[in-house]
C-alpha cells in the first residue's frame, strides 16, 4: 500500500485532485483505493491536508495518514508553515509545486521532485493569479512519480474535472515532463502500490501524535484569536509603495510636481517655490507658457478635468521671486562659460554657480533671455516677469555679458568649460521659388518686441502666416494686435499643430483664421506691390519620423491669394557662428570639438522644443559637467518605470470638482493692446486648485487601507505609521484595489517580513 | 506622509486578528468596524453561520466582548433572554447584538426575528446578507438573487425567484429603526450604527455582504463589488425610521445592473446570448424596487411612534 | 378565575407542617407556586395544553406585582427555551414549562441548555404526540431522557412543589438543567391539599442563586458555544459526565436535607411494601404510584418501586433497596409501569430497569399502561397484579 498525503491551501483543488487519482488507480488496474481531506473550516487560503491509500489488498485503515511515503506540497509557501514532512518514512519522498531549483531548496528530506505546476496551470487558464488551481499539474506529477502511463489516464482526468476539461488533461501531460528529481533519489515508491510498506513499529509517534488530557469541565473560548496566525494563507502581498505620478515623471524639466502640488494645497508656498526652482529657475515664465506635459498627462482628466498645474506654477513662481536671492560662495577653482542667456543656459549656469563653480554667461544680443524675450510676445510673458526672474539668477553670482557675440575658440584658453546654449534663431527656408517675399518670422517678433519695429503693417492689411508652431500663432496674434487680418496656412489638419493647443484656441478666440491641409509652392509680388501666393491642398498620408501623418500635395488643387505679407515661420535652426561656421553634430549633448575637450551643449540647439524642454536640458548638462569635472561618467536616470496611470487609480475616492480655469481678460479692442491676455487664479483658487490632486502613487493618509483591512492586520505604530502585519494579512488584496492613488503594490510569491509608510 | 489622521475611522480595535473568515470576507470587516463603535460593553448572539466558525474555535475568541454561539432558529430569542437578564442586572446600556447571516434571518430564524421584533425587545439585529448558505457551502436562500447560481440551484435551474423584501417585512413590525448599510460607504454604515445604537427598541440592520467564494469575485473587489450594489439600485441605502422613509444615497450616474452582475461569476450564466431577458428582467425590477423607495420616501408619514 | 386572586390563607387546622400554609391547590399551581417561591426571575412563556395554567398563574402574579420576576410572551418553544438559555448564561434564575408538542419542538435547544451547563428548571405536564392527544403520557419527556437533562416525576403536588426546590438545589450546584414532570389533568388540573411552606423557610433552603463564573462577564469577556475541534470535544463529554454521575447520590443528599428543613423527606425512589416475601415490585412513575399505593393494601405481596428520579437512571439506589430488602429473585417478578411508547418493543422505564439490573437476574415484565391519557383506576391496577401472577409474556398491553 502507498499512502500519500497532500498539503494545500483550500480552494486549490487538492481534494478533486485526490478524488481524481483514486478513480484513475482504480480504473486503470483495479486498486484499491481510499482518498478523503481532513475534515476542517477552514476557508479559502487557508492550509489544509488530504489522504489518498492505493494498495493491493482491502484498505482497512480509515484514519488520517500520519506515515506518508509520498508528501504532496501544492503550495510551497506551505514549507514554511505547516510540518509538512512530519512523519514521512525513511524511504519517502515530497513533491513540490514550484519554480525554484531543487539545490535551492532547504528540506530534511533528500528525496524531492519538483513541479512548476503553478506556471503550467497559469499558461493553460487555469484558476486565479492569487489562487491558481494547480491540481491536474500535480495529479500528472504523481502519475508519473509512480510510473503510470500519462496518456492512458488524460482522458479520466478530463471526465472528472468541474471545468476546462482539455486545458486540465493538457496541464497533467505537461506537468509529466516537467517534473524535476533530486541527485541519488530512490524513485522506487512505485513498488508500494504492490507491496506493504515498512512495518510501523520503526516510525517515530512522537513527531505526531499528541494528546490532550485535560477534561473540562465548562467551555470556555476565552483566549484571542490572535494566537491564530493567518498570515500563512497569504500568496499575493500587499505593501506600501511609492511609485512616480505622471506629472511629475512627464517633466521635461524634471520638477517633483506632485510635491509642489501638494506643498500648495498645504498652504506651505515658499516650500513649493523651492521645490520646482531646485530644477527650474523660471517658474513664472514656465506658467505662462510651458505647454504643461504634466497638465496633459494628469490622471484627474479621467475623471473631470486635468489640474491647472500651470496656474498653480505661474501663482508660486510670481510669489516666490519676489524673495531675496542670496549670491552662493565660489568653492571650485573651475571656471566655466556658457554661450547664449536662454532658459538652457541660465538653467545651467545658476545651477552650476550654486554648485560653487565660477560661471560667465555671454550673449550676443543686447539683452538676456533667448527666445523666452525675443520669441514670446509680451501679451503672453509681460517682460517685467522675465526680469525678475533674471535678476534673480544674477543675484545668486551668475555674470552676464552682454552685447558679447563669441565663439568657441575665443573662449577656450580661459575656461574649463564651455557650454553652447545658443539657441535656434536662424529660421528655416522653404525653398520655393519667391521665397525672397517671406519676412522672417522669428526675426519679426524679436524686432518688433524689442526694436519697436513694426514692419509696415497697416489696419486691414491682409497677413499670411506659414506655419504651425507657437511662432505662427503669436506672429498672428502680434499683427491682429497691430490691426491688420492674420491668417495661418498649415499643411497639416489641427491636431498636428506643434503650437501649444490653448494658445491656438486663444487665437482664434481673438480672430485669427486658420486654414489648414494647405501649403505654399510659390511666391510672388504683384503690380499692387502685393505678394501672391500659390498654395496646394494636401491630404494626411501615413505617420512619418516624428509621428505625425505626413502632408501629401494634391494635384491639380492650386489656388493663388494675394496678401500684403507672409511670414514665414516653419522652424528655426541654431547659428553655427559659435563654431565659427563649421559643421558640428551634437551627439547626447555633447560636440567633440579640438583637442578632443568636448564642448558641452544644450537648449534648443542641442535638443530643440520649449522653454521648459530647455530647462531640463540645462539641468542635464550641468549634472554631465559635474560629473566630467569628477572624472566620472555621467549617466542619465533610467525611464521611471511603475509610473501610475488612469486604470491604477480608484476614481470613486474622488468627488468630480470643477477646474479653476485661468480668467482671459475681456478687451474691446486689440488694437495696440499688448497687456497680458491670460491672468492668473487668487490665493484660494489656487489652493483650491491644489486640493484635486489624486496624489498619484504617494500615500496621502487618505485611511482606506486601514478602514478595510478584513483581518486588522494594518497597525497604525507608535510614530503614527501605517504598518501591515504580515502575521495576519491573508493577502486579499482590498486595500491595494481600494487605494485611491496607486500607493500599495501586490506582489505575486514575495516574502516580505515588514512593510509600511514612511 | 502615511500618517495617521481622522480619516482612520477606528480609533481602537475590538476585534483580534487571526479570524478564520476567507480573504475578502464581509464579515470580518463588518465585525471590525461594529465592534469599535459597540465597545466591549456588548454580548454578541450569533447563530449559526460563517461567523459562528469565523469567531474562532475552542478556546478562541475573534470579538473583544462576550459573544453567545446559539441556534440556528434561536439567536433573536437567545438574545431576549440576555437582554431580560441584563435588564433585571442594571445593566440596561449593555448592548445585545445578534448578528446572523441570511439564512439565519430570512429562512430558519425568521419567526423568532419577527417575534423579537413585534415585542419591541432592545435588540441590534446585524443581518449579513451575502444571498446563500455560505456557511454550508453556498446553498440557495429565500434571500439568494434572482439569476444566481448555487449550489442548490446550480447551472440553467439558477434562481428564478425574488428574494424576500426583508426590510419591507421587518419594517411592517413597527420597529423605531431598520436600515441597509454597505461596507463600501462606511461613513453611513458607521453613522447608522451609531444612530442604531441612541435608540432603543429592536433595530435592524441589513448589510450587502460580500463572499469572495458564494458570489464567485476576486477577494480583492470585495468592495467594489458592494459599491456597484449600491451604484446599480441592486442594494439601495436607504433606511426607515418610525415608518418614514429616507434614502440615504442617491447614486450620481446610475449605473446598470449587469456591471455589478458581470463581476461575479455566479451570475455569469446570464451573460450568454439566450440569458439576455433575465439581466432584463433584473433591471427591470431593480428600477420598480427604486420606484418604489422614492415613493415610499415622497410618502413622509409620521407615524408618532 | 385565577388562582392568585381567589386564593384565601386557610386556616391551620391541623398544622402538620410548622412554618408552612395549607391550600387547596391544582398541580399547575403547585408549580406556580414553587416557581414564585423559588425566586425564579425570569420566565419566558409560551402557552400549550395542558401546562399553560402555569405560565398564566405566574404572569398574573408579575402583573398584580406579587412575584418579581420577567414575564416575556415568546413566539415558540424553542424561542423559550433559547430565551431561557440567554437568561441563564447570564446569571438568572429561569422557570419556564411547556407540554409534549412544545417539549419535542425545544429538543433542540435542551440539548444546549444542558451542554452549556445551564441550570434552568422548568416543569413538563406530560402529552404525547401524533395522533392528536392532550391527556397523560409520558412520552414526551422520556423522549427527552438523553438531552442531558435531569428528570424527575412527581406523584402528587405537594412533590412537584417540592421537586422544583430540590431541583434549582441540585441544578445549581452541577450546573446541569432539570425538568420537574407532571402528569397532565390527574395532576395538573387536580386540586388537592398541599402544605405550602413559608418564603422564609424556603428562602434558607435555597439561597439567592450562587454563580458558577461560567457566566457572561462583561468584565471578563468570553465566547460561549463556539466550535470544538475533535481534539477537545470528548474533553467537554467527560466533564459533564463527572458532574452527572453525582446527581443520584445529590438527590438523595438533597432530599434528606430537606426533609430536615421541611419536614418531608425525598430520595431518587421509594420502596414501598418491598421485602423477602415480596412476589410482585411494582415500578412506577407519577400519578399512578398513589393509586398502586391505595391497591397493594390488598396485596402484601405486592410492593412498590417509584422511581423519582429518572434521568440519570438511579441505578445504585434500586439495587440497594432490592438488595437491603432481600428480595428473593426467584420468586419476585418486578412489573414496569410504561406510561411512554417509543418505538421500540420496551417501555423506557423497562429499558432502564434491565440496564439497571443487568446480570441481576431479576425477572422483568414490561406492562404498557395509561396511554394517552387512558384512565388508571385501581381496576387497572388490580388487572395487572392479577395478570401477572399467571402470564409470563416478556410486554403485556392493558386496557388497549
Amino acid at each position: 500500500m502507498i499512502e500519500i498525503r497532500g498539503h494545500a491551501r483550500g480552494g486549490q483543488g487538492m481534494v478533486t485532485a485526490f478524488e481524481i487519482l483514486a478513480k484513475i488507480f482504480a480504473e486503470i488496474d483495479d486498486y484499491q483505493v481510499q482518498a478523503f481531506p481532513a475534515f476542517g473550516v477552514e476557508r479559502t487560503g487557508a492550509p489544509i491536508q488530504a489522504f489518498l491509500r492505493v494498495s493491493r489488498e482491502k484498505i482497512l485503515n480509515r484514519s488520517n495518514i500520519y506515515f506518508p511515503n509520498l508528501v504532496v506540497v501544492f503550495d510551497e509557501t506551505l514549507i514554511a508553515q505547516v510540518p509538512v514532512l512530519n512523519g514521512l518514512k525513511k524511504d519517502g519522498a515530497i513533491l513540490l509545486n514550484t519554480n525554484s531549483k531543487i539545490e535551492d531548496i532547504k528540506l530534511k528530506t533528500k528525496n524531492i521532485y519538483t513541479i512548476p505546476a503553478t506556471q503550467i496551470s497559469l499558461d493553460k487558464g487555469l484558476g486565479t493569479k492569487s489562487l491558481p488551481i494547480v491540481n491536474a499539474a500535480m495529479i500528472g506529477a504523481i502519475i508519473k512519480i509512480l510510473d503510470i502511463d500519462i496518456n492512458v489516464v488524460a482522458n479520466i482526468i478530463a471526465d472528472n474535472v468541474p471545468t476546462k476539461p482539455k486545458e486540465n488533461s493538457e496541464s497533467a501531460i505537461l506537468a509529466t515532463k516537467n517534473i524535476l528529481k533530486s541527485k541519488n533519489i530512490t524513485d522506487e515508491l512505485k513498488k508500494y502500490l504492490n507491496e506493504d510498506s515498512l512495518d510501523e513499529n520503526n516510525l517515530d509517534k512522537d513527531i505526531v501524535f499528541k494528546s490532550n488530557n485535560q477534561i473540562l469541565d465548562f467551555p470556555s473560548w476565552n483566549k484571542p484569536m490572535s494566537i491564530n496566525k493567518t498570515g500563512n494563507w497569504r500568496v499575493v502581498t500587499p505593501k506600501y509603495e511609492e511609485k512616480p505620478p505622471p506629472c511629475s515623471t512627464n517633466c521635461p524639466a524634471g520638477t517633483d510636481v506632485r510635491l509642489f502640488v501638494k506643498q500648495t494645497s498645504e498652504g506651505k508656498f515658499a516650500d513649493a517655490f523651492s521645490t520646482i526652482y531646485k530644477f527650474n529657475p523660471f517658474a513664472s515664465t514656465c506658467g505662462r507658457v510651458c505647454p504643461h506635459f504634466c497638465q496633459q498627462s494628469c490622471n484627474r482628466i479621467e475623471l473631470d478635468s486635468g489640474l491647472n498645474i500651470g496656474a498653480i506654477e505661474r501663482f508660486l513662481g510670481d510669489k516666490g521671486i519676489t524673495r531675496k536671492f542670496s549670491k552662493s560662495p565660489i568653492s571650485k577653482t573651475e571656471k566655466i562659460a556658457v554661450i547664449g542667456s536662454g532658459p538652457a543656459g541660465l538653467t545651467s549656469a545658476l545651477r552650476l554657480r550654486q554648485k560653487g563653480y565660477e560661471v560667465i554667461v555671454f550673449e550676443a544680443l543686447p539683452y538676456a533671455g533667448g527666445m523666452m524675450r525675443t520669441g514670446i510676445p509680451s501679451f503672453r510673458l509681460p517682460l517685467n516677469i522675465l526680469d525678475k526672474e533674471i535678476e534673480a539668477i544674477e543675484e545668486q553670482g551668475v555674470v552676464i555679458k552682454l552685447n558679447n557675440k563669441v565663439t568657441i575658440k575665443e573662449l577656450s584658453n580661459d575656461y574649463d568649460i564651455i557650454i553652447s546654449a545658443v539657441g535656434s534663431h536662424k529660421s528655416n527656408k522653404m525653398k520655393i521659388p519667391g521665397e525672397e517675399f517671406a519676412t522672417d518670422g522669428i526675426n519679426f517678433l524679436r524686432e518688433f518686441k524689442l526694436e519697436n519695429k513694426n514692419y509696415d503693417i497697416n489696419i486691414g492689411d491682409d497677413i499670411a502666416i506659414i506655419g504651425g508652431g507657437n511662432t505662427a500663432v503669436d506672429i498672428a496674434r502680434t499683427v491682429l494686435r497691430l490691426g491688420a487680418v492674420p491668417t495661418i496656412y498649415y499643411r497639416r489638419s489641427k491636431n498636428e499643430m506643434p503650437a501649444i493647443p490653448h494658445e491656438v484656441e486663444e487665437a482664434i478666440n481673438e480672430g485669427v483664421n486658420i486654414k489648414l491641409l494647405t501649403t505654399p509652392i510659390s511666391y510672388n509680388k504683384n503690380s499692387n506691390g502685393k505678394i501672391v501666393i500659390t498654395l496646394i491642398d494636401m491630404i494626411l498620408g501615413e505617420p512619418d519620423k516624428s509621428g505625425r501623418r505626413r502632408p501629401i500635395k494634391i494635384e491639380d488643387s492650386e489656388k493663388i491669394i494675394s496678401v500684403n505679407k507672409v511670414f514665414s515661420a516653419i522652424g528655426q535652426t541654431f547659428d553655427d557662428y559659435v563654431f565659427e561656421g563649421k559643421k558640428v553634430k551634437v551627439e547626447q549633448g555633447k560636440i567633440k570639438f579640438e583637442n578632443n575637450k568636448p564642448v558641452f551643449c544644450c537648449g534648443d540647439m542641442a535638443w530643440g522644443g520649449t522653454v521648459t524642454e530647455a530647462i531640463g536640458s540645462g539641468n542635464f548638462t550641468t549634472d554631465e559637467v559635474v560629473a566630467f569635472l569628477k572624472n566620472q561618467n555621467y549617466s542619465s536616470k533610467d525611464n521611471p518605470v511603475n509610473v501610475v496611470l488612469p486604470a491604477d487609480i480608484n476614481y470613486n475616492y474622488y468627488l468630480p470638482t470643477p477646474r479653476h480655469e485661468n480668467p482671459v481678460v475681456e478687451m474691446k479692442s486689440f488694437i495696440n493692446n499688448f497687456t497680458e491676455v491670460v491672468k492668473g487664479l487668487t490665493e484660494k483658487e489656487v489652493i483650491e486648485e491644489s486640493k484635486r490632486c489624486l496624489h498619484c502613487g504617494e500615500c496621502y493618509s487618505c485611511g482606506n487601507c486601514y478602514n478595510y483591512c478584513p483581518d486588522a492586520a494594518i497597525h497604525i505604530d507608535e510614530l503614527n505609521r501605517l504598518r501591515i502585519d504580515y502575521d495576519y494579512c491573508k493577502g486579499c488584496g482590498i486595500c491595494f484595489e481600494e487605494c485611491p492613488c496607486s500607493a500599495i503594490s501586490l506582489k505575486m510569491d514575495e516574502v516580505v517580513n515588514e512593510s509600511s509608510v514612511n | 506622509m502615511g500618517q495617521a489622521n481622522a480619516n482612520f475611522l477606528i480609533q481602537e480595535e475590538k476585534v483580534f486578528s487571526g479570524a478564520l473568515s476567507c480573504r475578502g470576507c464581509g464579515w470580518s470587516l463588518l465585525t471590525r468596524h461594529l465592534a469599535s463603535l459597540l465597545g466591549e460593553n456588548t454580548v454578541y448572539v450569533v447563530p449559526a453561520c460563517c461567523f459562528s466558525i469565523i469567531a474562532g474555535p475552542y478556546p478562541l475568541n475573534d470579538l473583544k466582548a462576550n459573544v453567545v454561539h446559539t441556534l440556528f432558529a434561536a439567536a433573536p430569542a437567545t438574545a431576549t433572554g440576555i437582554r431580560a437578564a441584563l435588564d433585571r442586572q442594571g445593566k440596561t446600556d449593555t448592548n445585545v447584538v445578534i448578528l446572523a447571516g441570511d439564512g439565519g434571518t430570512f429562512d430558519i430564524g425568521f419567526q423568532a426575528l419577527s417575534g423579537a421584533a413585534s415585542r419591541g425587545e432592545n435588540l441590534l439585529y446585524i443581518c449579513n446578507n451575502n444571498g446563500a448558505y455560505m456557511n454550508t457551502g453556498i446553498q440557495s436562500s429565500t434571500a439568494t438573487p434572482f439569476g444566481a447560481a448555487t449550489t442548490t440551484n446550480p447551472g440553467t435551474d439558477f434562481r428564478k425567484t425574488w428574494p424576500k423584501d426583508l426590510m419591507g417585512i421587518i419594517a411592517a413590525h413597527n420597529i423605531p429603526y431598520t436600515a441597509t448599510v454597505s461596507l463600501a460607504y462606511l461613513n453611513d454604515f458607521r453613522d447608522k450604527i451609531k444612530k442604531a445604537m441612541d435608540i432603543k427598541g429592536f433595530r435592524l440592520l441589513m448589510i450587502d455582504g460580500p463572499c469572495p467564494p458564494g458570489h464567485k469575485t476576486e477577494p480583492s473587489e470585495s468592495i467594489e463589488e458592494t459599491r456597484l450594489a449600491v451604484e446599480s439600485n441592486l442594494f439601495p441605502l436607504f433606511e426607515v425610521e418610525k415608518g418614514k422613509h429616507k434614502i440615504n444615497h442617491f447614486p450620481k450616474n446610475k449605473v446598470k445592473v449587469e456591471e455589478c452582475l458581470k463581476l461575479q461569476g455566479r451570475f455569469k450564466h446570464l451573460f450568454k446570448k439566450e440569458n439576455k431577458a433575465i439581466v432584463d428582467k433584473i433591471q427591470n425590477m431593480t428600477d420598480f424596487n427604486w420606484k418604489r423607495l422614492k415613493l415610499l420616501e415622497k410618502m413622509n408619514v409620521d407615524l408618532g411612534y | 378565575m385565577n388562582q392568585v386572586l381567589t386564593d384565601k390563607k386557610v386556616t391551620k387546622i391541623n398544622q402538620k407542617y410548622p412554618r408552612h400554609t395549607q391550600k387547596v391547590l391544582k398541580g399547575n399551581y403547585a408549580a406556580s407556586e414553587s416557581a414564585v417561591l423559588c425566586h425564579s426571575t425570569v420566565i419566558p412563556a409560551y402557552p400549550i395544553t395542558p401546562q399553560t395554567s402555569i405560565i398564566e398563574e405566574l404572569s398574573n402574579r408579575v402583573s398584580v406585582n406579587k412575584f418579581d420576576a420577567t414575564f416575556i410572551n415568546m413566539d415558540s418553544e424553542h424561542s423559550v427555551f433559547a430565551a431561557a438559555m440567554g437568561a441563564a448564561m447570564t446569571g438568572e434564575r429561569v422557570f419556564t414549562a411547556t407540554s409534549g408538542q412544545g417539549l419535542f419542538y425545544a429538543h433542540e435547544v435542551l440539548h444546549g441548555i444542558a451542554h452549556f451547563r445551564l441550570p434552568i428548571v422548568i416543569c413538563n405536564v406530560g402529552r404525547p404526540s401524533i395522533p392528536w392527544n392532550i391527556w397523560s403520557d409520558q412520552s414526551d419527556s422520556i423522549s427527552q431522557r438523553d438531552t442531558g437533562w435531569i428528570q424527575y416525576y412527581g406523584e402528587s403536588s405537594q412533590e412537584v412543589l417540592d421537586d422544583i426546590i430540590q431541583a434549582y438545589k441540585i441544578s445549581e450546584e452541577l450546573n446541569i438543567p432539570v425538568m420537574v414532570v407532571l402528569d397532565a389533568f390527574y395532576q395538573s388540573h387536580t386540586s388537592e391539599n398541599i402544605w405550602v411552606p413559608d418564603q422564609e423557610l424556603v428562602d434558607k433552603f435555597l439561597p439567592k442563586k450562587k454563580l458558577s463564573g461560567s457566566e457572561i462577564d462583561l468584565n471578563n469577556p468570553k465566547s460561549f458555544g463556539g466550535l470544538v475541534p475533535p481534539d477537545s470535544y470528548g474533553n467537554f463529554n467527560h466533564g459533564y459526565w463527572n458532574d452527572i454521575i453525582k446527581v443520584e447520590d445529590l438527590t438523595n443528599k438533597v432530599g434528606k436535607e430537606f426533609e430536615k428543613h421541611f419536614g418531608r423527606g425525598y430520595g431518587a425512589v421509594e420502596e414501598i411494601n418491598i421485602n423477602k416475601d415480596t412476589k410482585q415490585i411494582l415500578v412506577t412513575l407519577s400519578t399512578i404510584t398513589s393509586t398502586a399505593r391505595g391497591v397493594i393494601k390488598k396485596h402484601p405481596e405486592v410492593g412498590i418501586l417509584k422511581i423519582r428520579l429518572f434521568k440519570p437512571f438511579p441505578r445504585k439506589s434500586i439495587l440497594k433497596v432490592l438488595s437491603d430488602s432481600n428480595v428473593d429473585k426467584n420468586k419476585c417478578k418486578i412489573i414496569t409501569f410504561d406510561k411512554n411508547f417509543l418505538g421500540d418493543s420496551e417501555g423506557a422505564l423497562m429499558q432502564e430497569l434491565r440496564r439497571a439490573l443487568y446480570g441481576e437476574n431479576y425477572f422483568i415484565q414490561g406492562v404498557y399502561v395509561g396511554l394517552g391519557g387512558r384512565d388508571v383506576p385501581p381496576s387497572t391496577v388490580e388487572n395487572i397484579i392479577e395478570t401477572c401472577k399467571t402470564n409470563n409474556d416478556e410486554i403485556i398491553w392493558i386496557d388497549s
